[in-house]
């Protein structure tokens, strides 16, 4: 059944470091209160986590989306931002575009899609060069009732 | 749901509902209900801020006295916690303070430098064999892996999954008195000497169940009076005194445990931190969850600021303790011959395994995952009609609290004071104020 059970948006706004990781936080949160597996939680705080860091280094602004059905949850992270040119390149483990700037605050070591794509069951990921790019993702609620 | 034990109790006839517990307390396991505060047992991670906080004396610690440990065990061994030697004058040195302890009625004091030794490498290999997430963290702190148990459930497989060195001291204790008594194992009381309430609470019930090799535990406070004076009459008598025996503190090693960073030197050249302080520690817990600490391979964390030197079983002031201990440490050697031989010579046979992992505590009756949406829900929109002020008057530390516990059916939303004049009246009827009004 897809019937969504819950959902949440949250907008993310670009190179505001300061409240990075906010709409990560909440769905976290929110996963939590919903006593999902805490291994189920991780993946998805990651994916989550990854997917608004580069929507803060790299677009203006960007919408997280979070649904959960009985059988999953879905992630999708969507931005107005340069897109991708590459995919396959930038899907490779140390593969980075960031700005030195960003390294020094911690990211932009060519983790994040590589580190989606293994937590997630199901990944699409899609870009358009001067467009955007929309990573989605669905997390299989497994064992959980 | 497991029954969990705590530390301390609340008395009824003493707590006046002022809401200081509640409000400090780290977890929101309190409620004020019916004037009188409560614990969500299940919650309570034995922190002692509500202890701490309450200004009535009305939560009080509870704690075992040698006296009764005492009436169960024909052979009594002192486990000293390394705090317990910076807490007296200066002149008073550690073989003071194990006379100190044998005048006060044990029979022993186990050398316990050499499991805390053994503890300290078997956490460096665990370290080393570790291929999960990091940071690992370290379990010697009761309060932070509760914690981790209660507040930061995937957390738990980060925990450094071995016996914390006196529960080994225990083991350890048990079997070489017994050999050398020509008794049964049962006979011999191993007694930790705690300088908190949560080390008391692990050996009441240890964090991943189970059953703990300790037989249990005194405070510092408790046996302060009995050590001091025996212990001055030891300074005085030296140097006159004989020494029957090795020094009990050999090395500085032995005493950094009495401070929060136990681990600093031996984690040279990996990613190390030591985090103090409960609120301290959420905070980079929060960070870890959010996957924002990077290179960080191990992690101690204390619940008390300053380490266990400030635990609430302590006598001395923390910052002179602090500074007894500096003291100490500077006169002794990093490590020492005899540790260095015993832990060579135990090292390959000692067994650090816990019986079972440490796990996350179980769910407060979880329901299917519709019924969770609908309480998730449910407590939103109530949330969301609340006043958002978190005064606490409803008894809940904050609307969000209260809109959750009304969700799941512990409490009514007329709890709130913006929601019911008839809330408010009972109040007043209860804090005496006005209470003729209307």
């Amino acid at each position: 059944m897809d019937e969504e059970l819950l959902a949440r948006s949250f907008v993310v706004r670009g190179r505001d470091f300061d409240r990075a990781g906010e709409s990560s936080t909440e769905i976290k949160a929110l996963l939590k209160e919903l006593e999902i597996d805490p291994a189920v939680i991780r993946r998805a705080v990651v994916i989550a986590f990854e997917a608004e860091m580069n929507v803060v280094m790299y677009a203006d602004e960007g919408t997280v989306s979070f649904v959960l059905t009985d059988e999953d949850i879905a992630i999708e992270v969507a931005d107005q931002g340069p897109g991708i040119p590459d995919l396959d390149l930038a899907m490779q483990e140390g593969w980075s575009t960031a700005t030195d700037e960003m390294r020094e605050m911690g990211f932009g070591f060519g983790m994040g899609l590589p580190n989606i794509r293994r937590n997630a069951d199901a990944c699409e990921i899609t870009s358009e060069v001067g467009r955007g790019t929309t990573i989605a993702c669905r997390i299989k609620l497994d064992g959980d009732a | 749901m497991p029954d969990y034990a705590h530390g301390f109790v609340i008395s009824d006839d003493r707590c006046v509902a002022c809401l200081a517990c509640m409000r400090v307390c780290p977890t929101c396991a309190i409620r004020v209900r019916r004037g009188k505060a409560v614990v969500l047992s299940e919650l309570c991670i034995d922190c002692g801020s509500c202890l701490a906080a309450c200004p009535h004396g009305a939560i009080v610690a509870t704690t075992g006295s040698l006296e009764d440990i005492a009436s169960r065990f024909a052979f009594k061994v002192a486990v000293p916690s390394p705090v317990l030697f910076g807490q007296f004058p200066g002149e008073i040195h550690a073989d003071h303070v194990v006379q100190g302890l044998l005048a006060a009625g044990f029979d022993a004091v186990w050398d316990y430098g050499i499991e805390l030794e053994l503890g300290a490498r078997a956490t460096v290999d665990y370290l080393d064999a570790w291929d999960g997430p990091r940071p690992v963290i370290n379990m010697m702190c009761p309060v932070i892996l509760r914690l981790i148990q209660v507040s930061y459930p995937r957390m738990t497989e980060q925990l450094v999954q071995l016996q914390p060195p006196r529960e080994i001291a225990g083991r350890t204790i048990k079997k070489w008195h017994a050999d050398q008594l020509s008794v049964s194992p049962d006979q011999v009381a191993a007694i930790y000497v705690t300088a908190c309430q949560a080390r008391t609470i692990s050996i009441i019930q240890p964090a991943e169940g189970g059953r703990s090799y300790l037989d249990g535990s005194v405070g510092i406070p408790q046996v302060y009076n009995a050590v001091l004076s025996a212990a001055r009459a030891a300074a005085r008598a030296e140097p006159a005194a004989e020494r029957t025996g090795p020094e009990l503190v050999r090395s500085a090693a032995h005493l950094r445990w009495a401070t929060p960073r136990v681990f600093a030197r031996r984690m040279q050249g990996r990613g190390y931190l030591s985090v103090t302080g409960l609120a301290k520690v959420i905070e980079v817990f929060d960070d870890i969850e959010r996957g924002r600490l990077k290179g960080i391979d191990f992690l101690e964390g204390y619940a008390c600021w300053a380490g266990c030197a400030n635990g609430n079983l302590t006598v001395d002031n923390v910052y002179v303790s602090q500074g007894k201990l500096q003291a100490l440490m500077a006169r002794l050697p990093e490590t020492d011959p005899l540790t260095e031989a015993e832990v060579e010579r135990r090292r390959p046979s000692e067994d650090f395994s816990l019986e079972q992992p440490f796990a996350p505590r179980a769910a407060v009756h979880a329901g299917d995952l519709r019924e969770r949406v609908r309480r998730v829900k449910e407590a939103e929109r109530l949330a969301a009609e609340l006043p958002g002020v978190d005064c606490g008057l409803c008894g809940a530390p904050a609307c969000a609290v209260l809109a959750r516990d009304v969700a799941g059916g512990a409490a009514t939303i007329e709890e709130c004071v913006f929601v019911s004049d008839e809330r408010l009246r009972e109040l007043r009827r209860l804090h005496g104020s006005d209470a003729a009004d209307d």
